[in-house]
């Protein structure tokens, strides 16, 4: 909402604080990543090298050479993503939907339907593999991208529709019912008042829902046998031996994984959502 | 939007346009419910009632693939025997343990990431990168890479140790400190989780709410405690439903990192469900397991949800 | 692929199969689950060659991931849902009991003939007992793996010390080489004492070499005084100075990378290390040897037998092609294919001496004692459950939270509960 956020949130002032403060951000949370980023430049021999070394003596991008040739990584990359991306675009429209008849309509069972929402994601998925599995097969959708795209929706939608339903009790209703004046339908008034209002709610939930889906394993390697659909999770193992476990190796494929997501969702949140906060409020 | 929200609403029109919210559960708005709630009713009818179904029903069989018994209805046997089961107790533990140590500990490293990020930063992708990262890293290879960090020789933790002065320490060969390794990850893994919701919900507060609280001479520590902590707490309920669940689930780490030792101490009670359902292909039990664990977490959603009605 | 295009395809491949199974009534599909880590490549070339002989018969590969505990997530999920879409996976060597009481694989005893045994005897005898259960032959070897004892030629040679044949031995030799090398990164000896599946084999070497067994005929038959022994070694190592202290975190690739770098005298590991030792990236290349594993004092070497079986699925609409097939596959013929071609190691003792493996890998000659010695782990349906139990007492033994005696206590304790 406002991207330049009120000074009046921080118990600090000052730029050296708050460069201290970034830094330490930034450190936690990029330390892991940064190791896997080093690791993947060093040879296993440097791994065992004692005591430890933290940047790469001599950095080597053999481990990228493999990642791409051993496995096709790049087809990896692309399954993952067009699951993750139409499951999150299916996940948000859904919850968006519920999120606003539990946010705005006078619901009499409103508390039983939250809770019937949360209790999906109270069981461990392990237990529901086998009939997932069986449904899909009915279904005939094993080995397809639908097969995780459903599944994964479901498994997002509890925690963006609450999200959303708290981000959408937060928007007054005279704004909504001014654009209805103006001659908005309702369902018009929430996605041109309500939802842009609460843009960095459905951000943060689509960020959410992406995440589960990218990270997802073990439904993408029950449902999708077929090598050309395996997704990144999946993928990664693959470079695993029985007992081989090639660090470097891994390392760069995870690399290759988690680069492209975050640059895409930092500039998601620089532009698009920007955009649609500002022009929210001019709305 | 501080701006917006002062605007009142135009009062020609406004008898016919309150009239609809403030009815009670008129007809048109009983089918607009339903007609929003039908997609993900569909979605959750579909893809998770037949599969809780069978779940249930399968709790309440002796069905262990590897008996050579045909399955029977066993009523209440399997709950029966988790009570003598000190397997189950032991994980159960643990994981409640982990749920108390790591759910607070997420909350309270994830609201202080928020409130940090939410600091005008001139450049803001490294902040908002470093918020991502964690969610972003695959939840299995994270518990590799902290085990790794935690490796008594090639990890980074006792390097930074040795390198202060102190002596190493052997992580993984000691109950409390392999569990307070694990602890840490989780924390680490998912304080990122409750900082993205949390700082959603403070890029909604409407500034006009701190100017005029300045005005009023309130200081920064009572504007946090009366703006900002009452205005984020929908969000911070909704995060901390999702994380308590996601803790009395916690598998991967303990099991990447530990494989729940030394022993079984750090073994959680998704493993244990994971351990019964798979390897031991003893179904019946493991989904009596999976059962308790749903009703040990709509125990906690209750108490949530209560929080959430107490704001009115 | 867009959602309305795979509906497309979907429907597409729909058609195509019904008129398909029409044209090709007398073909028989045969889907095979294979893991990505065995070289299926070399694989297809042998399911070539039994297209060639037989025509009527179509092999398709489906590869699984590359751990023994990714297939069998994969694989249970499968079975459970009782799908027909398998004919014929491999298994790890530890499976085929378990698959077989859960009624997911048929036995081969009907197309094996009135004796199964006599035909179950060409193999190494520790296989014809993993594949065996209540006489029947439920699933047959496709090809073995062993335990070894690796050590640093080099070094041994140094300091004028023979390769170990009993533990004692072997302690005697790594104190003498490492006082003598006084290098501090330099482990005398490296074994898994993580929870993992590689632990169990770590209690079992002992145990199995004092010539006790842990089940026999099904039932039980644990020597208490010979587990508290076998803790008692492992853990003496780590008191000695043998062993790392920290070696309750080591899995069965920490074993393989430390050794591979120069810092292990001896390592207990399975074949795959040998390759690694071998290749461009290592440091002990050409330094390494191989031996049997050492003996208790008074005892017999004995080692843990591994590798992969092919079973035959339950749920197969063509069983009885798919037992051909796997015959085929478990043949002495192939074996000595994917030896020369997949450096598999073959489950026929004479294959190792073979002039045409030899030539190929000659490194097998050596495996061939190893693999002799490599005794089953214990072969029930619940296998999993016993497994659990000896893996988590070795990890906690190792680490130092339990004495040999408590967890040997135990672990008779919650054996017992397991196979009554």
């Amino acid at each position: 909402m406002n991207a330049e956020a009120p000074t009046q949130h921080s118990f600090l002032s000052g730029t050296p604080l708050r460069i201290l403060v970034g830094l330490i951000l930034v450190v936690n949370g990029m330390f892991p990543a940064l190791w896997i980023l080093f690791t993947s430049l060093k040879t296993e021999a440097e791994l065992t090298a004692k005591p430890i070394t933290w940047l790469p003596h001599a950095p080597t991008i053999a481990n990228y050479l493999r990642a791409f040739t051993d496995q096709p990584l790049l087809l990896f990359l692309f399954n993952s993503f067009m699951v993750a991306i139409l499951s999150t675009a299916l996940t948000l429209f859904i919850s968006v939907l519920a999120a606003y008849a539990l946010a705005r309509l006078q619901l009499r069972a409103r508390d039983l339907i939250l809770s019937a929402i949360i209790a999906v994601s109270t069981f461990p998925l392990v237990t529901l593999l086998v009939p997932l599995f069986e449904i899909m097969r009915a279904l005939n959708l094993l080995n397809t991208w639908v097969a995780l795209i459903l599944p994964y929706t479901v498994l997002s939608l509890p925690v963006c529709t609450l999200i959303l339903v708290s981000f959408f009790e937060g928007i007054p209703r005279d704004l909504e019912n001014s654009a209805m004046i103006d001659g908005c339908t309702r369902i018009g008034a929430l996605f041109k008042v309500v939802v842009p209002l609460s843009a960095p709610g459905v951000f943060t939930a689509g960020i959410l829902a992406f995440v589960n889906a990218w990270d997802e394993f073990l439904l993408a390697l029950s449902f999708n046998s077929n090598p050309m659909l395996r997704t990144l999770p999946v993928g990664i193992t693959l470079y695993q031996g029985e007992f081989a476990f090639p660090w470097p190796v891994i390392s760069a494929a995870l690399v290759v994984g988690i680069v492209p997501v975050a640059v895409l969702i930092v500039i998601f949140q620089e532009r698009v959502v920007s955009g649609l906060t500002s022009g929210g409020i001019k709305g | 939007m501080a701006t917006a929200s002062e605007t009142s609403v135009v009062p020609t029109h406004n008898e016919s346009a309150t009239k609809w919210w403030t009815r009670f559960l008129d007809p048109s708005e009983r089918t607009l419910a339903v007609l929003l709630l039908a997609p993900a009713a569909l979605l959750l009818a579909l893809i998770i009632v037949y599969p809780v179904c069978r779940l249930v029903w399968t709790s309440f069989q002796n069905l262990s693939l590897t008996s050579g018994v045909p399955a029977e209805f066993a009523g209440l046997e399997n709950y029966r025997l988790m009570l003598d089961d000190p397997v189950f107790w032991e994980t159960t533990w643990n994981t409640v343990l982990i749920t108390l140590i790591t759910v607070p500990g997420a909350l309270f490293v994830g609201l202080a990431m928020a409130l940090m990020a939410n600091l005008p930063f001139k450049t803001k992708w490294p902040v908002r990168l470093s918020l991502l990262i964690p969610w972003a890293l695959p939840l299995s290879f994270a518990g590799l890479i902290f085990a790794w960090f935690f490796h008594s020789e090639y990890g980074v933790v006792n390097d930074v140790l040795r390198r202060l002065g102190f002596e190493g320490v052997i992580w993984f060969n000691s109950a409390n400190w392999a569990f307070a390794a694990i602890c840490l990850t989780i924390i680490w893994k998912t304080s990122s989780f409750m900082a993205l919701i949390i700082l959603a919900g403070l890029q909604t507060i409407p500034r006009s709410l701190y100017e005029a609280a300045e005005v009023d001479g309130a200081g920064r520590m009572r504007q946090f405690f009366e703006i900002t902590l009452p205005l984020l707490k929908p969000a911070i309920v909704v995060a901390l439903i999702f994380r308590t669940i996601t803790a009395l689930q916690t598998f991967d780490i303990p099991f990447t990192m530990t494989r729940g030792g030394p022993g079984t101490s750090t073994a959680t009670l998704a493993m244990y469900i994971h351990q019964n359902t798979v390897d031991f292909l003893d179904l019946g039990y493991g989904s009596a397991l999976a059962v308790v664990m749903f009703a040990l977490s709509m125990c906690v959603t209750a108490v949530y949800l209560r929080m959430i009605r107490a704001k009115g | 692929m867009s959602l309305p295009k795979t509906l497309t395809w979907l429907l597409a491949g729909a058609a195509l199969s019904l008129t398909a199974s029409a044209a090709m009534a007398q073909q028989t599909n045969l889907r095979v689950f294979v893991s990505s880590q065995h070289r299926p490549d070399v694989w297809r070339k042998a399911f070539d060659m039994y297209e060639a002989k037989n025509p009527n018969v179509k092999v398709t590969i489906e590869t699984g991931g590359n751990t023994s505990e990714a297939q069998a997530q994969y694989l249970n999920t499968v079975m459970t849902a009782k799908d027909t879409s398998l004919d014929v996976m491999i298994l790890d060597v530890i499976r085929p009991a378990q698959y077989a009481a859960a009624g997911w694989t048929v036995p081969f005893n009907d197309v094996l003939g009135n004796n199964a045994e006599a035909a179950m005897k060409q193999y190494l005898p520790a296989y014809a007992e993993a594949n065996t259960v209540d006489g029947k032959v439920v699933a047959l070897p496709a090809f073995a793996d062993a335990m070894f004892l690796y050590y640093r030629k080099d070094l041994l040679e140094k300091h004028g010390v023979k390769p170990p044949t009993t533990w004692d031995e072997l302690t005697a030799a790594a104190k003498k080489v490492m006082d003598a090398e006084k290098d501090p990164n330099l482990q005398g000896l490296s074994f898994q004492g993580k929870a993992i599946e590689g632990a169990v084999c770590t209690f079992l070497l002992p145990y199995w070499s004092m010539g006790k067994n842990l089940v026999s005929n099904g039932k039980l038959s644990f020597d208490k005084d010979a587990a508290v022994k076998s803790f008692k070694l492992w853990k003496d190592f780590v008191d000695q100075g043998v062993a790392k202290k920290n070696i309750a975190e080591v899995a069965t690739d920490d074993t393989r990378k430390e050794f591979q770098a120069g810092n292990v005298l001896f390592a207990v590991n399975w074949s795959y290390a040998w390759g690694q030792f071998q290749g461009g990236e290592s440091a002990v290349k050409d330094k390494v040897g191989v031996v049997k594993l050492p003996a208790v004092a008074g005892g017999q070497p004995a080692s843990c037998l591994g590798g992969w079986e092919w079973g035959v699925s339950a749920y197969s609409n063509n069983k009885t092609e798919a037992q051909k097939f796997v015959q085929y596959l478990s043949s002495p013929e192939t074996s000595e294919f994917m030896a020369i071609n997949a450096a598999l190691l073959p489950a026929f003792a004479d294959k190792y001496t073979d002039p045409d493996v030899t030539k190929a890998v000659p490194w097998f000659a050596e495996a061939k004692p190893v693999v002799e010695t490599a005794k089953a782990r214990p072969v029930t349906p619940r296998y999993n459950e016993v497994s659990e139990i000896i893996r988590t007492s070795v990890n906690a033994v190792l680490a130092g939270t339990t004495t040999p005696e408590q967890a040997a206590d135990q672990m008779e304790g919650r054996l017992r509960r397991v196979l009554r």
